[in-house]
């Protein structure tokens, strides 16, 4: 190991000042040369390029973030798979040869993985993350009794009639 | 295209019987968590599967203790005492929250198996934080811990202080991670390894390059972050003060007690004084410089910024702050050491110490726990006053755990004091000699608020009416414990010492 110079980390010093100078002179040539037309559609905020549709104060649900928690798992998972998948025919190969014990722990590892991972899904699965439906369910099947309490009264109403 | 290289591939080196008790604890955690989604209605289960766990997981560790290659996993954990008596320590705080907690899940309904799941996962974390011989083991184990502890601090969803207490130790503690983070990605630059064993040996080499010195900087903050010391101690009474009661308890003692095994273990046995390179002579003392300046600072403030509260969580907490201190200053000792031997039962000194400020610290907890009601409304200093003679019990032992963390004699407190400024003294060194009297200053001072509280509940007169709770068998089980591990760590602390600092054969090879 060299003694430590300064100049050595020059280079990143440098990396630093290229990225500085780029975005500013891309900021500064925009400002001075770019025409400057304001229309309507311009103004307009941004959302994802669709006509918006409504205040972003609004309140809406936020189940999609457990549904993006549980994408990362699955995601992670095929994250450590496909390289295991790839190397461990050659893993066994090695075994093979060696007699170290590669490919058998590295199956023994993924399936530990594996085991973990289901367990965390089976927990939301159980803890009814996967069902979304749960509070409109409820709310179709208070609206069914209500319109069946109203339907009975009617016909006793009617009876009454009679 | 397609093939690996023989020599490309590390032998494989498990050691399943070296990480057991960290698997046990996790295994536990992991049926907790699975038990609980199937039955939601349980409130007990739960925590007699995680002591269960922790109780297999403590005796796997004791048969193993000494009984090991030094190391295994390629190096990357270590079975040396300093790993076996933090682990300890961990395994005794979380079923000493378990037991605390038990109080507070019947009157909040929190969600039991989830505080479970979270309390073995972070005790699987803090176990490797201890056992971790290697900067990223120690890293994940940290993590583990954190992440489990950011939720546990919130676990009160309805309350704004517990929300206010998980936010703020989120975003820091994140802070920190990431300065923790950057500090051992700097050291593994300079030194091409992340093994604590490597680096030691890579210190001894002549020439090192400078990063190391900023990479060591960024541990002190990291890790000066998680145990709680001036200046980087700002988050610790707010959260500890709005984190629920037995959360409270375990992040004063488990988390600190883990962040220690680590910070211990990179400085002292990676950060070694090597006298005959000058390069590591400057580093050592620096890191000895800026914890001794840390410590005066931490004690200092700590106890009296203590004095001043009319909070007993708050109080509690800065005198966490003020028990890192005197943490810092055996560690100090630990580093000063001039042999091996010396070098380890310093290093036990302060796993002791953390071990007679878990009992002590618990104890108190458990008692600030059943007199808080719910969401810990009663916590001030007025809501203990005049309890003294209506429900003696907690009385009497809310003062013995308190004269304990004065240190007076006869209790845990005062042989874990002793024990942590001894090694600091026998240094020799003029500095550490300061340090030491400025420890003892600071225990004189800590008795004013102490005593406060012991005042408090035997001398005011109560205005209002007040009916002594009835204590549950969890609580008053902790409670035996506590009282029991004060006065036995007091008087007869003689054996856990020796147990804790037993030489292992790792360390003496690494000093030249």
């Amino acid at each position: 190991m060299s003694e430590f110079n300064l100049f050595d980390y020059a280079p990143i010093g440098i990396m630093f000042l290229v990225a500085m100078g780029f975005a500013v002179s891309q900021l500064l040539v925009t400002q001075l040369v770019g025409p400057r037309k304001r229309t309507a559609t311009k103004l307009m905020p941004y959302e994802c390029g669709k006509d918006p549709i409504g205040s972003a104060r609004d309140r809406f649900s936020i189940k999609f973030y457990t549904v993006a928690v549980i994408f990362l798992l699955f995601d992670i998972e095929v994250l450590f798979m496909i390289p295991f998948a790839v190397a461990f025919k050659e893993l066994l190969n090695q075994e093979k040869i060696s007699g170290v014990m590669f490919g058998t722990i590295a199956l023994i590892e993924i399936l530990i993985f594996i085991t973990t991972l289901i367990v965390g899904y089976i927990y939301v699965w159980k803890k009814g993350t996967f069902d979304w439906s749960l509070q409109s369910r409820a709310e179709a099947r208070a609206e069914a009794k209500a319109m069946a309490k109203i339907k009975r009264e009617n016909v006793i109403e009617l009876k009454k009639a009679a | 295209m397609n093939t690996i290289l023989l020599m490309d591939l590390i032998k494989p080196d498990p050691n399943i019987a070296a990480v057991l008790p960290e698997m046990i604890v996790a295994i536990a955690g992991i049926l907790a968590m699975l038990y609980d989604s199937f039955v939601p209605k349980q409130r007990y289960v739960t925590g007699a599967i995680s002591l269960i766990g922790l109780a297999i997981s403590a005796i796997f560790l004791y048969s193993m203790w000494g009984d090991l290659p030094e190391t295994s996993w390629n190096g990357m954990v270590a079975n040396d005492n300093l790993r076996m008596s933090f682990s300890f320590v961990a395994l005794f705080v979380s079923a000493m929250t378990i037991l605390v907690s038990s109080v507070w899940i019947d009157r909040e309904k929190v969600p039991v198996g989830e505080y479970h799941a979270l309390l073995m996962f972070a005790t699987f974390g803090m176990m490797f934080m201890a056992s971790g011989n290697d900067l990223v083991i120690m890293f994940l184990g940290l993590e583990t811990l954190s992440i489990a502890t950011y939720v546990m601090a919130g676990l009160r969803k309805g309350d704004l202080k517990s929300n206010e207490s998980a936010m703020k130790y989120f975003i820091l503690g994140s802070f920190a991670s990431a300065f923790l983070l950057y500090g051992m990605a700097l050291i593994y630059g300079a030194t091409g390894a992340t093994n604590i064993t490597e680096i030691a040996a890579k210190v001894a080499s002549p020439n090192f390059p400078a990063l190391l010195l900023v990479g060591g900087a960024m541990l002190i903050v990291g890790f000066g972050f998680k145990v709680a010391t001036v200046p980087f101690h700002v988050w610790t009474p707010d959260v500890y003060e709005g984190a629920p009661s037995p959360v409270t308890a375990f992040m004063m003692a488990g988390p600190k007690a883990a962040a220690f095994a680590s910070f211990v273990r990179i400085f002292v046995l990676g950060f070694p004084l090597v006298a005959s390179v000058p390069a590591a002579v400057f580093l050592h003392e620096s890191w000895i410089t800026a914890l001794t300046v840390m410590a005066i600072l931490t004690m200092t403030l700590g106890n009296i910024a203590a004095i001043v509260q009319n909070n007993v969580k708050r109080m509690l907490a800065y005198s966490s702050i003020a028990h890192a201190g005197y943490t810092l200053v055996g560690f100090i000792g630990a580093g000063m050491a001039k042999t091996p031997e010396a070098r380890d039962a310093a290093i036990a000194s302060v796993a002791f110490y953390m071990l007679t400020y878990a009992v002590t610290n618990l104890g108190a907890m458990a008692i600030v726990t059943l007199l808080g009601q719910k969401n810990d409304r009663r916590t001030e200093f007025e809501d203990y006053n005049g309890i003294g003679f209506k429900s003696p019990v907690l009385a009497f032992s809310l003062s013995l755990f308190m004269l304990s963390l004065l240190g007076l004699p006869l209790t845990a407190g005062f042989m874990g004091k002793v024990l942590v400024f001894r090694p600091a003294l026998e240094a020799g060194n003029l500095m550490l000699a300061v340090l030491v009297v400025v420890a003892v200053v600071n225990t004189a001072i800590s008795a004013y608020y102490y005593l406060r509280l012991i005042v408090v509940m035997f001398f005011r007169e109560r205005t209002t009416d007040w009916t002594a709770p009835k204590i549950p068998f969890a609580i008053g089980a902790a409670l035996v414990i506590a009282i029991a591990g004060v006065f036995y760590f007091g008087i007869f602390s003689n054996g856990v010492i020796e147990k804790f600092s037993k030489s292992a054969p790792i360390q003496s090879a690494q000093v030249k």
